[in-house]
């Protein structure tokens, strides 16, 4: 036993001694991440890493373009599938294996902060030159943690062809359906309900899902509970009756039912603005009518770039965060991403009809809470809305104070 | 309902039989089978035929209307050659054909140890091997990140990103239900050809290799092809693998398209998922021939 | 079949056993394949020695050794068959398992991410933030020798600090509101900034004598603003104050810091907490609560599944193994077609499908039927054991083909000279060795279904939900979507929560499925 164990051991010796002398090999598959130290190069060189979704990976390759002609620092933009990219990077940052920054919604500052993964930037002067609902989505306990780029929101799509004129009311909106179209107006639930679809008519009854202090950033105290809630529940049955949400209707229905002209309305965002102008229908943004008397508020979702607290080149990162923060890059990325730009100067360039009529739309609007309690409201919410559409509830104002309850010991 | 087997249950060969069955005594014994595999085929297929219609249609959505067919085009498909697709078929293939042949090659050498040998553990053994595997799959990913994080500091090639490592996570599957599927054919095996094979001086490995394996094709087929579908098909460990959209698998690709809240690309998903099944059915009718051979007279009379 | 003794033992001893035989060619390439599996094995520990990676070079030393003993011993033959598998399993399956459990013990989850020392760092990190209305100077960062400083241009005059030093006026040059020149320093290039950024960044230069006047620091090498620090930190005590002298202490049971009042600061760091997660599916008035009604729906649906598809695929495939069926090639690879999709592409179309308003099963199979079909607790519950029997009787097809080919032939034919009918043979030869064969598999396809969570995920997200319930879950969850949803959809995920929920799970169908091959194992001893 004893020789041909010598024997083994020995060749592989041999082999381990000619493996040794060459380095490391790399990985078998095309591209490995490229060394992110900063070279001694009389530029400024280097390499960022950023992760995106496959919405914004089109837009950020442009950017990055750019930006490498213009400093000499590369962006090594990748992909991450849009429902993974901000569990991995909360899971993935303190191995020291994340990126250096992330673009998303700024609806995730509680959760990154909170698992501290991300740092907080300093603009400077240069706050003041975003819209205040794109600096307050950012901002958490007092500090910004992240830059906008751009802002989005839901209105009202109104398909030209099937209706020019809109009513100032949503009783009368809902009455004056058109013969020929199948529903009043579509807002699209699914059986787990949309609650964000739903909102502006929510606020129009003067119900916001947190309250907010005079300083604008919400407070933990729930704002859709007493009588105004009890009113917008109530509602719920109303528009369910007048078949104006259903929870067959999901995003995929309502668009191609929209497509195909059954209905002369639909509440939804910029994201399908495109195909329906690609599909030939003439239309056109407006707010979303109130429905209780107060002005109708849809959430605005704000995109921007956030920092890595575990990033390794800070400095070149917070380069770049500056960069992004100057009308020509805000007015570059709404060029590439077809959204409003979070700062005012550069949004004022922005000459497109539908565009600014989502921007009407969501003047009243606040940034959806980042709140760390806002993560446990979600499912509670679109839950309750789709029982009370569905009819599996008596007491709609019931349910919806139960669903408070709920929530807040949750909390 | 009387199941149906043929007096004479030697096959040799699909479909040839000395009798000639004629007009009702052929619809009574055959005929119906026929008529029987056309419902079941529409069942199988039926919703496959909303896949194919939604990738022949240029745009639009999944299951937005109930319209089949509306379009016909072939845009989908050209677009999908332009883009990374074919780079995502090829990963899979690679990927799933070695995570096969691992499987069966490792399962093979278990199941005839768990067959042929005697040792203390065995029957424990066998039933641990199919318990570990039943561990809930919905939470390793955080532990498999942290291996491979590990892992690919010392071995770069079983690091993040590379294939390798994803064959590697597969193979952890290897020794498991496929080994036991193995194990109970391998059973029917008599071992009078073991000994006869032995008293002319063969060693247990050149019964294995030599003799057994070409016995026991049919399940191997079946396992090799179990393996490849199921690590074909399977997303949720590739997509902490691969971090790279060229390293993607099709299956990873397929669910990063699908998992797009607002704008997912249907028709390109529908189309992707159509190529992506040709694959597996081309794999099939080539290994339907190893599956359903069955042992012949001659080699179990030994 | 005949019982064998010890299998490698023989009528005549060789001298040399062909384990160490190195005349025959098989040795040859046992040979080469060990000695690179040696060399690549001892790579591995000089590597993974030096990345300090001990746990890996523990297991790869125990392997290494365990594999030359396996492949060069005259004993341990299954071993030799067995060990590439079992390796894997190993690193792969018992790690990932073992991982898991570990962490179950822990409060791993959001809000407890990382160590003790990532949370001070980051604490402090975000404690040291800018102070209101101050203002901000464009700054060069200069350097003297090994030291670091700011230089800006303040009260029209060119002022530098270092880190030990506070701002003071220096002779230089000014330009504008920038500085140009300072004397006996030089101005730092912006690719000797990013060399020894993390010094920069880390920099700080006090405005005065008094701290509470704050500091200069800089985030991007051109522009500083005045900070200071909300919070300091006592190493000696472990604890952070803040301006108001509140006090707040580590607390090890929860891994926070927090104050008397209750007040946390964030973020937390991971600590074990015992068996406090395991306590909760019983304490837990959320979790209990439903617990039971799941509990039944997942058994229900495990076993349902398992009997549907087997049934299903046992049917067709019997019924298809008739040689006198011309085209079954085409038939099978037709018959198959279900299982050569992505599971959750599947379940999408299904899901499409069944729409109450648009799907294609009510509008045009059922020529307008309004039936809700996910929206309804039973029908949801029959939707789901609908589609996983399309999704499931391909692969029940392939193996009952597979096993059917295993029975011999001479069984069917004693049993037709017997005068059997194909019912009364079906029954008593073929079922029976049938179900020895293939009844662990259906064993692991219920325990596989017992934790199919993508399914449920995918078609009905747990299905109507049960209305005003403190926990979102609905009549179509099992207990692995029913952990999902209570570990990481209410808001904040708590992956130690969910670990140890899954562990519970494990044992549970672990359990039943153990029982289950006792059972089946005395049926083989029948047979």
């Amino acid at each position: 036993m004893r020789r041909s164990i010598l024997l083994a051991t020995t060749a592989g010796l041999a082999l381990t001694l000619a493996a040794c002398g060459g380095d490391a090999t790399t990985d078998e598959t095309t591209s490995a991440a490229p060394e992110e130290t900063g070279t001694s190069a009389p530029a400024a060189a280097g390499t960022l890493t950023v992760w995106v979704d496959e919405t914004r990976i089109d837009a950020f390759n442009n950017l990055s373009e750019e930006f490498v002609a213009e400093t000499g620092v590369s962006l090594d933009v990748v992909q991450k599938p849009s429902g993974d990219i901000r569990p991995d990077f909360v899971a993935q940052a303190p191995t020291g294996e994340g990126p250096d920054l992330v673009v998303g919604a700024h609806d995730w500052v509680g959760e990154f902060v909170a698992n501290g993964v991300v740092q907080p930037v300093e603009l400077g002067d240069k706050m003041g030159d975003f819209t205040e609902a794109a600096v307050n989505g950012f901002m958490y306990d007092g500090q910004l943690y992240g830059v906008p780029y751009s802002i989005e929101n839901i209105a009202l799509v109104r398909n030209n062809a099937l209706a020019t004129e809109t009513p100032a009311t949503f009783d009368e909106l809902i009455a004056a359906k058109p013969a020929e179209a199948e529903y009043p107006i579509l807002i699209q639930q699914g059986d787990a309900g949309d609650a964000y679809h739903l909102y502006p008519i929510q606020t129009s009854f003067g119900a916001p899902v947190f309250n907010t202090d005079d300083t604008g950033s919400y407070t933990s105290e729930i704002g859709m509970g007493g009588d105004a809630g009890a009113a917008f529940a109530n509602y719920l049955v109303t528009m369910a009756d007048a078949g104006a949400v259903n929870a067959s209707i999901g995003g995929d229905q309502a668009k191609q039912a929209f497509l195909d002209g059954k209905s002369p309305y639909i509440i939804t965002g910029p994201w399908w603005t495109g195909d329906f102008v690609d599909a030939g229908l003439d239309i056109s943004v407006l707010p979303v009518p109130s429905a209780g008397g107060e002005p109708s508020a849809p959430f605005v979702g704000v995109q921007g770039i956030y920092l890595s607290s575990q990033s390794e080149n800070a400095l070149l990162a917070n380069q770049f965060l500056d960069w992004v923060a100057t009308p020509d890059v805000q007015f570059k990325l709404y060029e590439f991403a077809g959204r409003t730009p979070a700062m005012t100067e550069a949004a004022d360039q922005v000459d497109d009809e539908i565009l600014a009529g989502f921007g009407e739309a969501g003047a009243q609007g606040l940034p959806m809470p980042a709140i760390p309690e806002m993560g446990s409201v979600w499912s509670f919410w679109g839950q309750t809305q789709i029982n009370i559409i569905n009819g599996d509830v008596d007491d709609p104002a019931a349910a919806w104070n139960t669903m408070i309850e709920n929530i807040e010991a949750a909390f | 309902m009387a199941t149906k087997t043929p007096k004479v249950q030697a096959p040799v060969l699909e479909g040839a039989n000395d009798v000639r069955l004629k007009g009702g005594r052929w619809w009574g014994k055959v005929g119906w089978k026929h008529v029987l595999a056309v419902f079941i085929i529409a069942y199988a297929i039926f919703p496959l035929l909303y896949v194919l219609s939604a990738s022949l249609s240029p745009g639009g959505t999944l299951t937005g209307s109930a319209r089949l067919f509306s379009e016909i085009s072939l845009v989908n498909y050209s677009e999908l050659m332009d883009g990374r697709f074919p780079k995502w078929m090829l990963n899979s293939l690679v990927v799933s054909s070695a995570s096969a042949i691992g499987t069966v090659v490792m399962g093979a050498a278990a199941a005839y140890a768990f067959s042929r040998f005697r040792f203390s553990g065995r029957r424990g053994g066998l039933t641990a091997l199919l318990i570990i595997q039943m561990f809930p799959q919905m939470l390793a990913f955080v532990a498999i990140f942290l291996l491979l994080l590990t892992l690919g500091d010392v071995f770069p090639q079983l690091g993040i990103g590379s294939h390798l490592a994803l064959i590697a996570v597969y193979l952890g599957g290897a020794l498991g239900a496929n080994t036991f599927l193995m194990y109970g054919f391998f059973n029917t095996i008599p071992r009078d050809l073991d000994e006869a094979a032995k008293i002319d001086g063969a060693t247990h490995a050149q019964i294995f290799w030599g003799m057994i394996m070409r016995l026991v094709t049919p399940i191997l087929a079946v396992v090799g092809l179990l393996s490849f579908v199921s690590t074909y098909g399977e997303f949720i460990l590739a997509r902490i693998v691969l971090n790279r959209p060229d390293t993607y698998t099709l299956a990873v690709g397929l669910y990063v398209w699908a998992s797009d809240e607002r704008n997912a690309p249907w028709s390109l998903f529908a189309a992707g998922a159509v190529i992506a099944a040709i694959p597996i059915i081309a794999l099939f009718i080539y290994l339907q021939k190893y599956i359903v051979a069955g042992l012949t007279a001659g080699s179990v009379k030994g | 079949m005949s019982v064998t003794t010890e299998a490698p033992k023989r009528v005549e001893e060789p001298r040399l056993s062909h384990a160490r035989d190195i005349s025959r060619p098989g040795f040859i390439v046992k040979l080469i394949l060990m000695a690179l599996i040696n060399a690549l094995g001892l790579y591995g520990i000089l590597a993974a020695w030096a990345q300090d990676s001990m746990g890996v070079v523990a297991f790869l030393v125990v392997a290494l050794i365990a594999a030359n003993w396996v492949y060069f011993s005259k004993r341990a033959v299954p071993a030799k068959y067995l060990y590439p598998g079992l390796v894997f399993l190993a690193v792969y399956q018992l790690y990932v398992m073992g991982n898991t459990a570990f962490v179950a013990f822990t409060n791993y989850g959001d809000g407890h991410n990382s160590t003790k020392a990532a949370a001070i760092e980051q604490i402090l990190k975000t404690s040291d933030r800018r102070i209101d209305g101050s203002s901000t100077y464009p700054v060069a960062v200069v350097g003297q020798g090994a030291d670091l400083g700011f230089a800006v241009v303040r009260d029209g005059e060119v002022q530098l600090g270092t880190m030990d030093e506070p701002l003071a006026p220096v002779a230089g040059e000014v330009d504008g509101d920038r500085v140009a020149a300072v004397e006996g320093w030089e101005i730092l290039s912006i690719a000797e900034i990013q060399q020894q950024q993390n010094e920069v960044l880390g920099l700080r230069v006090s405005l005065s004598e008094e701290p509470a006047d704050g500091w200069l620091r800089t985030d991007n090498g051109s522009l500083a603003y005045v900070a200071r620090s909300t919070l300091s930190y006592d190493e000696a005590a472990d604890t952070f104050t803040n301006d108001e002298g509140k006090v707040f202490s580590a607390d090890p049971d929860r891994g926070l810091f927090a104050a008397e009042d209750g007040e946390e600061l964030v973020p937390g760091w991971r600590v074990l907490v015992g068996f406090e997660n395991f306590a909760k599916m019983f304490t837990d008035s959320r979790l209990s609560g439903p617990f039971f009604q799941i509990l039944v729906w997942t058994f229900a649906f495990a076993i349902l599944s398992v009997a549907t598809t087997f049934a299903l695929g046992l049917f067709i495939a019997v019924i298809f193994n008739d040689p006198l069926v011309k085209g079954r090639r085409f038939y099978r690879a037709m018959f198959i077609l279900p299982y050569a999709f992505p599971g959750f592409l599947a379940a999408l179309v299904w899901k499409g499908m069944l729409n109450k308003e648009f799907g294609i099963i009510n509008e045009t199979l059922l020529g307008g039927a309004d039936i809700n079909w996910l929206g309804d607790g039973n029908l949801a519950k029959l939707a789901i054991l609908g589609v996983n029997l399309w999704l499931g009787f391909p692969y029940m097809f392939l193996i009952t083909t597979g096993a059917l080919q295993s029975i011999p032939g001479e069984l069917h034919e004693a049993g037709v000279m017997d005068g059997a009918g194909p019912w009364r043979r079906f029954r008593s030869i073929t079922f029976p060795l049938l179900l020895v064969s293939v009844a662990p598999l259906l064993i692991a396809s219920f325990a596989f279904n017992f934790n199919n969570f993508s399914l449920i995920y995918m078609l009905t997200g747990g299905g109507p939900n049960f209305p005003g319930a403190p926990v979102v879950i609905g009549e179509t969850d099992i207990l692995i979507s029913m952990v999902y949803a209570v570990a990481f959809e209410s808001g904040v995920k708590q992956y130690g929560l969910a670990s140890a929920l899954s562990i519970l799970i494990f044992v549970m169908v672990g359990a039943i499925s153990w029982l289950g091959f006792r059972q089946t194992r005395k049926l083989e001893e029948i047979l």
